[in-house]
């Protein structure tokens, strides 16, 4: 009963620190916004222009123009290429065109020539008779420009064909490599942002349990003779909906800005709230080394930084093994609970692998949490408690 | 007098300073117990044992056959409190700790944060509280809980004067039906309020009693000073050998003649007779009685605030 008193009374401390639950809520939404823009900006995106300057013919049927032919085949093209890497602009200028791509802003330049239409025509009757040209304009050192010109001859080469009613002989086909057909580096990234989210938790269950010691409650508290599991569950409740909802916040931001998610919604609380055990639990250390909240702020650092970028959180990480325990790869940084959440969350939210899977992983966040735990409520004890 | 509290051979070492050196005494149910000490006496530490916070070396403390620390209230010197909770809200959560219902809690604090006048603050946060109303907010979640003994560590300490005397009557009321021990510095408060006083210095007990008999029996006593008219030197200068002989410390000083006695004002009527029989006239009498200061400096050597 004591224990739902101080969860109330925590709660109401929590929302009242307004800007520390600010941070903690904010910075694993803010995180995968900023993971979207680098994403986003580092995909790969070929601007395309074209001049048609081809005059057409007149014929029994009435006016034909091939190169505009050309364009909605350009058109449609590119909006069958799947994420769309390549656009088409069209431009009546070729010096304009050329000043876009020495500015950088256009991977290519096609120019149908005048005469397209009346030279493919002649060519389609006479074998002998001056091909159709087409004159492509770039930066030859530049692989963009490789890349975009590949692109635009097979869809010439693809219209050319068409036009002339003739076969292919060959069907070439793509095969993504491993989940590159399927996920996007965005998506890999997400499950590590999930638990950044979740280590910010650092700040706010470290300031919970030391606002008592810089307030010097603990005093009140111990002559009510209130036992150290009710204050310490009480706190951790509350602090575990924060992380949930922090947690919770990421994902939906994620999901927003195109995260594909695919595995179970259950994995993904269960796992959080494991993870969020733990930091709570290291977050008693954190306590017991500090004396106030301006403290946690600044001590707290170090090991959210180790926890942040040293696990794969913040970014993709690969851990040497020491040695391996029953087939599962032991590292130093698997000393820190978020290296095996972010593999439980691979596993579980990208490779859709159910819990049975990460039984490994959250016996290890469990084994971590006991440990962290033991050693804060050792530490906290013989700082902040020993006089009484 | 049942006793409510009893000490018994208390010490208290940290290495080899002995803070609390087998101090005993006993604590009457309803009495306002004072505790004087300079700093560093070791008061905090006696009481830090009396509230159960603190393990003693040797010795014990005895509640009135059973000891319960819920049953101490103490209020600190410091304002104790959650800043970001308002007084209602830390009132009730202080009481639910001490295992009462919210409900009984919530009517408790209710009732207190009238008693110390600060009703209209009790949706206020503890941190927007002026000085005087945290140190009354600090009262109220010392003894939200109705303990039966009430600890004070300088409960005036930083209050205005209209706080001060609500905080005195508040006391003086609660005491009618709670124990009370009471730290002070200042002496006029614990003269005033206390029924019994205990001096401690370098962690000893050094003297308990009833002000009225420690001012009365400790230390040089009232000191009445009279200056005379005109007279020749050598007629005071008898006079002043004269009164030595009965009093216990007499100085001459020009026209000026100092006496120093326990109860000297039932001597008054003999020494005016005395100097009128010498042809010796007083210009001007001046009379202070022995107060706890006196009397505290008198066993310490030293001033509260030393």
């Amino acid at each position: 009963m004591k224990a739902v008193s101080i969860a109330a009374k925590s709660l109401k401390e929590q929302v009242r620190s307004f800007w520390i639950l600010l941070l903690t809520l904010m910075m694993g939404p803010f995180f995968i916004f900023v993971y979207y823009l680098i994403t986003e900006s580092t995909m790969p995106h070929y601007e395309l222009i074209i001049i048609n300057k081809d005059k057409g013919i007149e014929n029994e049927s009435g006016a034909v123009n091939l190169g505009e032919q050309l364009l909605d085949y350009f058109e449609e093209s590119s909006k069958e290429s799947g994420f769309a890497p390549f656009s088409i602009s069209i431009s009546g200028s070729r010096e304009e065109s050329v000043g876009r791509l020495k500015s950088k802003e256009a991977e290519a330049l096609i120019i149908i020539d005048d005469e397209f239409t009346i030279r493919l025509s002649q060519r389609m009757k006479e074998r002998d008779a001056p091909v159709a040209g087409i004159e492509f304009i770039g930066d030859l050192t530049s692989t963009n420009y490789l890349l975009s010109a590949v692109w635009a001859g097979e869809i010439i080469n693809g219209f050319i064909s068409e036009y002339a009613g003739e076969n292919s002989y060959i069907k070439v086909t793509e095969t993504p490599l491993g989940v590159s057909g399927i996920i996007s580096e965005f998506d890999l990234v997400v499950p590590g942002i999930l638990i950044v989210s979740l280590i910010m938790l650092m700040f706010t269950a470290s300031i919970a349990f030391v606002a008592e010691v810089e307030n010097r409650t603990m005093l009140r508290l111990r002559m009510s003779e209130m036992k150290a599991y009710e204050f310490l569950s009480g706190i951790t409740a509350v602090q575990l909906l924060v992380g949930i909802i922090s947690m919770l916040l990421t994902l939906l931001t994620a999901v927003m800005l195109g995260f594909s998610f695919t595995g179970s919604i259950w994995a993904l609380i269960i796992i959080s709230a494991l993870t969020s055990l733990s930091i709570i639990a290291f977050s008693l250390i954190i306590a017991a080394f500090t004396k106030t909240a301006n403290e946690v702020l600044v001590v707290g650092n170090f090991p959210m930084f180790l926890f942040m970028f040293f696990t794969g959180a913040a970014f993709p990480l690969k851990a040497e093994p020491i040695f391996f325990l029953a087939g599962y790869p032991v590292s130093v940084q698997g000393l820190m609970t978020p290296t095996h959440a972010i593999s439980a969350l691979n596993k579980t939210l990208v490779m859709d692998m159910g819990l049975s899977a990460v039984m490994t992983e959250i016996s290890s966040i469990l084994i971590l949490t006991v440990i962290y735990f033991l050693a804060g409520a050792f530490i906290f004890r013989r700082r902040h408690l020993k006089n009484y | 007098m049942e006793a409510e509290l009893a000490v018994l051979n208390l010490s208290k070492s940290f290495g080899s300073l002995k803070a609390v050196d087998d101090v005993s005494f006993e604590i009457g149910r309803n009495e306002i117990f004072g505790l004087l000490g300079p700093n560093g006496a070791g008061k905090t530490t006696l009481i830090s044992m009396i509230c159960g916070l603190l393990k003693p070396t040797s010795g014990k403390v005895v509640f009135n056959g059973a000891g319960e620390r819920r049953r101490v209230g103490y209020c600190p010197q410091e304002n104790i409190y959650y800043p970001k909770l308002t007084c209602l809200e830390q009132l009730i959560f202080t009481g639910e700790m001490y295992g009462m219902s919210a409900a009984a809690a919530r009517e408790r604090a209710l009732m207190l944060l009238q008693l110390l006048g600060l009703t209209d603050k009790e949706e206020a946060r503890a941190a927007g509280l002026s000085g005087g109303m945290k140190r009354r907010l600090n009262l109220c979640l010392a003894i939200i809980h109705d303990p039966d003994l009430i600890i004070l560590d300088e409960p005036e300490a930083g209050l205005d004067p209209q706080s001060r005397l609500l905080v005195r009557e508040f006391i003086k009321n609660i005491s009618a039906r709670k124990t009370v021990i009471l730290t002070t510095h200042n002496m006029d408060e614990a003269d005033r309020l206390a029924d019994r006083i205990a001096i401690v210095d370098h962690g000893k007990l050094l003297l308990l009693d009833t002000p009225e008999n420690l001012k009365r029996t400790t230390g040089e006593g009232d000191i009445l000073e009279l200056i005379f008219e005109s007279h020749t030197e050598n007629k005071l200068q008898e006079f002043a050998g004269e009164i030595k002989k009965q009093f216990f410390k007499v100085s001459c000083t020009g026209d000026t003649l100092l006496i120093k006695n326990p109860n000297i004002i039932n001597s008054l009527s003999g020494i005016k007779d005395a100097a009128g029989e010498r042809g010796l006239r007083i210009a001007e009498l001046k009379l202070r009685e022995n107060t706890l200061e006196d009397v505290f400096i008198h066993l310490t050597g030293r001033t509260l605030r030393q």
